[in-house]
């Protein structure tokens, strides 16, 4: 069990500017939704984590308070660097996009309402919720999850998505019940 | 936009007050969030509003951001650092400690339980956003066709995500969605 745990630290040490450089890109390159950016960034291109790791850590952001991708960079950069690898994430993941929000936002009044852009954004929205979809996809063939995990997700989709389910009352259901069943699953 | 300290505080205090009640993210709280900043606080049209909320979708950076655009609404930059950081630091903090004390947890297996059991949820859930902005924004046979092939090329190959959304762009600009 000891080895299983230790398996996000067998990479070599994340600098501080590395680190920053990392989520800076999944901050800034995070059109339609973070979260295909950071599985990419984190899983494919620097391979700090499996698709397991990153499954069960945006997992356990759902449950705490607060953006999930927030979380997500709180609690890799205090992993790798402490209380300043958080800031650093942070940094990059949020206040830096923030200002080239603010610079979009500045000229959005006067850009989106012109027909040629409403249409390359119709295009590129239904395109991002397909990023979204395959990610969720990776995130499964590549953990490769037990028949009971794949149930439960199953649920837990139709619950929020199909049935539109308000989440709280998804995860106040789904949590305890996912525990019980981990609890009492053979290892 | 002349930014009273008085504005500043109340943008604070709303926005760190619904910080803890954002299980889930951001958006389960954009409700509450509409009524204060509309209803209740009358700094900007619902209109306005909705506009916010599309761009924060649009933009880089996690879509959490449409606060910073509403603090930015009310208060220029200061308004949107104030809101960014009221909403997101009490919660950051929470996560912040709360995992710290659980990687410490000397019993392994009782945080092997909790990571295995949540996994799936957060799979579920993330299937569920892509679906839910799926069924937002394919209005048309062809937006469906470029969800479907965004979706495809992400699990299946290793394509970068940027060349798929300019195509998509573009395939819009061409009438397709």
């Amino acid at each position: 069990m000891g080895a299983q745990q230790n398996k996000t630290l067998s990479h070599p040490p994340i600098a501080r500017a590395t680190l920053f450089a990392a989520f800076l890109k999944i901050g800034l390159l995070g059109f339609g939704g973070v979260m295909p950016w950071a599985r990419r960034v984190l899983v494919d291109e620097r391979a700090w984590l499996s698709d397991r790791e990153f499954a069960e850590l945006i997992g356990m952001c759902q449950v705490l308070p607060g953006p999930n991708v927030v979380n997500l960079s709180v609690i890799l950069g205090s992993r790798w660097q402490g209380p300043i690898g958080s800031l650093l994430a942070l940094t990059g993941i949020l206040f830096v996009p923030v200002i080239a929000v603010l610079i979009l936002a500045t000229f959005y009044a006067s850009v989106a309402h012109a027909p040629i852009a409403r249409s390359a954004i119709a295009g590129a929205s239904a395109a991002a919720a397909g990023l979204i979809i395959g990610t969720a996809i990776r995130l499964i063939t590549g953990s490769r999850p037990p028949l009971r995990a794949l149930l439960l997700a199953t649920a837990v989709f139709v619950a929020v998505g199909i049935a539109q389910a308000p989440l709280l009352w998804v995860l106040a259901v789904a949590v305890p019940l996912a525990i019980a069943v981990e609890w009492r699953a053979p290892r | 936009m002349n930014a009273s300290f008085d504005v500043l505080f109340e943008i604070a205090w709303r926005f760190a007050s619904l910080s803890l009640l954002a299980i889930g993210g951001i958006n389960a709280l954009l409700p509450e969030i509409h009524r204060i900043v509309v209803d209740v606080e009358g700094w900007m049209t619902s209109a306005e509003f909705a506009d916010l909320f599309a761009l924060a979708q649009l933009a880089p950076g996690p879509n959490a951001m449409v606060v910073s655009l509403l603090g930015w609404k009310v208060a220029g930059i200061a308004g949107a650092f104030v809101a960014t950081i009221a909403a997101c630091g009490p919660s950051s903090l929470v996560s912040y400690f709360a995992v710290r004390a659980l990687e410490r947890l000397r019993d392994g297996s009782i945080r092997g339980i909790l990571q295995r059991a949540l996994a799936p949820v957060a799979i579920g859930l993330v299937l569920a956003i892509g679906y839910t902005l799926a069924r937002a924004a394919d209005r048309s046979v062809g937006a469906v066709l470029l969800t479907v092939a965004s979706a495809a090329a992400i699990a299946g190959t290793r394509v970068n995500p940027i060349w798929i959304l300019a195509a998509a762009a573009i395939a819009g600009v061409a009438g397709v969605a």
